[in-house]
């Protein structure tokens, strides 16, 4: 809830900021901003970006393990800095290993961002993260228009241009090792938690360690809180029946003790 | 069978302790279910008195005495007395505590001490739920504390339903200590195909305190939680959701009502042979069923929410596993039926009430299936008559039962025969005034008139004024009944070890029964019913 709240909030000042009134039809499901989720679908073979060290490369054959994508551009005077400062955080609090466990691509969605301007980006955001990470594994893209609408629609991701400035919604989105979105965060705050869980489902298509399974059994997402929840109901009611299954078996298998008169 | 050295029976038995200590310290079992009975009277008689007072204010339409949101608290009270105070722990609490072991030819339960914590976390919830009664303001949500209203009124219910968690540990320690006793405990010989029905009734009812009660304490603390500290749970403006609270709830609730039901239908199993003089029809037929409706019992909680939004192909099955449950159920009905066919049918005050109950269930059970048939709940739902027939299935089922086992066992607790003929005459005034006051409330219901109103639209006056005096008649019938059995503890002439020729072990002992029940352990060599 909290967390939609403070999303529109800060939409609502980005639009006010770049002199726009708050329109509600930009939130409706037909607008054209906004991050309409497409779950489960495959990236496509050919989109080609630009890396900051100016190499052109292929995002599907980029990704190689649960990836972390989210949709930027480098002038931004809203939502895109404090979106990157909630990546950085999340980055430096979770206990999952950059370039180990998961990567990271940030992809600027304006034409005429440069791969200079990226490198630069880069070494700033590396620096927020307080603890030592592979940093070849936060890869920044930019790309020419045409692979650039390829990768936003890809992902559902709609913006609109506004002047110099562009009309955009704030979330992260997690890639599986195939190149399958298995998963959108919203907003600009990240929990370690959810973070993990979301990298969780996107690699179990590797069987991931036993103490993911469980998490994954206890925990669920709640797609109109988007968010990770504890799944009470599920939890109590495995481990009720579990322990009445138990004083069963025990009950039925143990033999009877002779009783003193 | 003569005996040397005298044994005391366990009232004469005090452990060595004064006055109440003598009682509230005891981990006898049968110390331990007279404590429960003589705690449910006391609720059960206040619960009267609370639907006493509601059949006053719908003696007429408009006010008669009491104000609307008095009502409201009324009406919860009366519902969560009854059903958690009363109807629940009633029969295994009471007589199960007293004659599961004397059946079973045991010394005790399997945890005596674990069974006189129970009885003391009953008393601590029975405590908090009354005092919701005297402080602050009562709750006015009706027994079933349907979200979102129970997160948002300002009335007591968090106390209420932390009252209803600690009530539920109670009867699941209860559930514990049946099972454990019935497969540990039994006597040299009594096989599980041996054993008495009642026995096999108090199993399966276990097994649902066990597996459905903590349902029921978790739903309820996450009302508590979300009262106390805002936790979007059940409330939509919350980001809760409220039919998920009526999910949780009735998945205890709906087994619940066969926490209520099985241990009656076992009470009738014990008493119709004994009153007929014949082995029971159907001996594994009830055992089995038994067993069958206390599972089957645990998928048909969707079809007291038919109209509060379900999927329609959820509907239908919730609707055919309804009419499944109700196999089993008639099953039984028609093996009581069977065993007094042909029997030397002897009309003593049990058997009334047993055949009371075969009555009153068989009109509850069928007016549950009109409940359970999808269009027609449509119609009814939230109207007397549903109100009609759990009084009937509750009251005329449970409470029969429970009155057929007290005045079954009645000589066995305290060794004396209270005065037969009154006790029919009560039975005859309770049974009439039961369907004066509850039959009303079917026509009156299928007529439209919805529950939980102060208030009702004139047309439905008369039958509502039939049912208010029924509810007197049914109060005299009541007092009647309880004078009658103080009068046989006080004055009975002394009834000796098997007043009613009994072949179950509890008939074996003397009455009282000595502490620790037998001199000797019995030996079982044949089933409980071999009349010949």
């Amino acid at each position: 809830m909290n967390f939609r709240i403070l999303l529109s909030i800060l939409m609502v000042g980005v639009f006010s900021a770049s002199g726009q009134t708050f329109d509600p039809k930009k939130f409706s499901s037909d607008g054209p901003v906004g991050i309409y989720e497409h779950l489960d679908e495959i990236l496509p073979n050919d989109i080609w970006l630009v890396n900051q060290d100016s190499t052109l490369v292929n995002l599907k054959s980029l990704i190689t393990k649960p990836t972390v994508v989210s949709f930027v551009y480098y002038n931004c005077p809203g939502l895109c800095s404090p979106l990157l400062d909630g990546l950085a955080e999340v980055i430096s609090r979770s206990d999952l290993e950059l370039g180990k466990d998961y990567q990271v691509i940030t992809i600027s969605f304006n034409p005429s961002d440069t791969p200079t301007l990226g490198k630069k980006k880069k070494h700033n955001y590396l620096k927020q993260i307080k603890k030592p990470v592979d940093t070849a594994s936060w890869i920044w893209l930019t790309g020419d228009s045409v692979n650039i609408t390829k990768a936003t629609q890809t992902f559902g991701f709609r913006y609109l241009h506004q002047g110099k400035d562009y009309v955009h919604a704030a979330a992260i989105m997690v890639v599986s090792p195939h190149g399958k979105i298995t998963r959108y965060l919203h907003g600009t705050y990240f929990l370690p938690f959810d973070l993990k869980m979301a990298i969780v489902e996107a690699s179990q298509e590797k069987s991931g360690p036993t103490i993911s399974k469980v998490l994954k059994f206890c925990f669920s997402y709640d797609a109109e809180g988007k968010k990770y929840v504890f799944n009470i109901t599920k939890v109590t009611g495995a481990l009720v029946l579990g322990a009445a299954l138990l004083l069963f078996l025990i009950l039925w298998l143990k033999p009877k003790q002779k009783l003193n008169t | 069978m003569s005996e040397t050295v005298q044994h005391l029976n366990f009232f004469q038995d005090t452990g060595g302790k004064k006055g109440i200590w003598a009682w509230i310290t005891s981990t006898d079992h049968k110390r331990i279910g007279l404590l429960y009975f003589y705690s449910l009277t006391a609720f059960f008689l206040i619960g009267v008195l609370l639907g006493i007072l509601m059949r006053l204010e719908l003696m007429n339409p408009g006010k008669d005495i009491v104000e609307p949101q008095t009502y409201n608290s009324l009406f919860t009270l009366h519902g969560v007395i009854m059903i958690f105070l009363f109807v629940i722990p009633g029969i295994p609490a009471v007589f199960g505590n007293i004659a599961l072991p004397l059946l079973l030819g045991a010394r005790d339960v399997a945890f005596p001490k674990l069974n006189l914590l129970s009885w003391y976390l009953y008393i601590l919830g029975a405590l908090m739920a009354l005092s919701t009664l005297l402080f602050g303001n009562a709750p006015d949500t009706g027994w079933t504390f349907y979200a979102p209203y129970s997160v948002r009124t300002g009335t007591n219910v968090t106390i209420a339903v932390l009252a209803a968690f600690i009530l539920g540990f109670s009867s699941i320690l209860t559930g514990l200590n049946f099972i454990v006793t019935i497969h540990r405990m039994r006597a040299p010989g009594m096989t599980w195909f041996r054993m008495p029905l009642f026995a096999w009734a108090l199993y399966a009812t276990a097994w649902i305190q066990l597996l459905a009660t903590p349902v029921v304490g978790i739903t309820l603390l996450m009302i508590a939680v979300e009262r106390m500290l805002g936790i979007g749970l059940f409330d939509p403006s919350l980001g809760g959701d409220p039919i998920l609270y009526q999910h949780l709830f009735w998945i205890y609730s709906h087994p619940a009502v066969y926490i209520m039901i099985l241990p009656g239908m076992g009470v009738i199993s014990e008493v119709i042979p004994v009153f007929a003089r014949r082995r029971i029809f159907g001996y594994k037929a009830i055992a089995y069923s038994s067993l069958a409706i206390a599972f089957i019992g645990y998928f048909v909680w969707g079809h007291h929410m038919f109209t509060s939004g379900m999927s329609g192909p959820a509907r239908v099955i919730f609707s055919l596993l309804t009419f499944l449950v109700a196999v089993p159920s008639a099953i039984k009905v028609f093996n009581w039926v069977a065993t007094l066919y042909g029997g030397s049918i002897d009309l003593k005050p049990p058997l009334l009430y047993a055949l009371g109950f075969i009555f009153l269930f068989l009109i509850g059970g069928l007016t549950g299936l009109v409940n359970g048939a999808l269009a027609a709940d449509v119609h009814i739902h939230d109207t007397y008559f549903v109100v009609g027939h759990f009084h009937y299935v509750m009251f005329g089922g449970t409470g029969f039962a429970f009155f057929a086992a007290l005045h079954y066992w009645f000589p066995k607790i305290y060794g004396k025969m209270y005065d037969i003929k009154q006790a029919t005459r009560a039975f005859w005034v309770l049974f009439v005034g039961f369907n004066i006051l509850y039959f009303p409330m079917l026509v009156v219901g299928m007529m439209g008139m919805p529950r939980r109103y102060y208030d009702y639209l004139p047309q439905f006056h008369i039958p509502n004024l039939i049912s208010t005096i029924g509810s007197w008649i049914v109060v005299t019938g009541l007092i009647y009944m309880i004078m009658v059995l103080i009068q046989g503890y006080r004055k009975g002439a002394p009834a000796g070890r098997n007043p009613w020729g009994g072949l179950t072990l509890d008939w074996q002992t003397d009455s009282p029964p000595i502490t620790e029940n037998f001199v000797e352990i019995p030996q079982v060599t044949e089933g409980p019913y071999e009349y010949k």
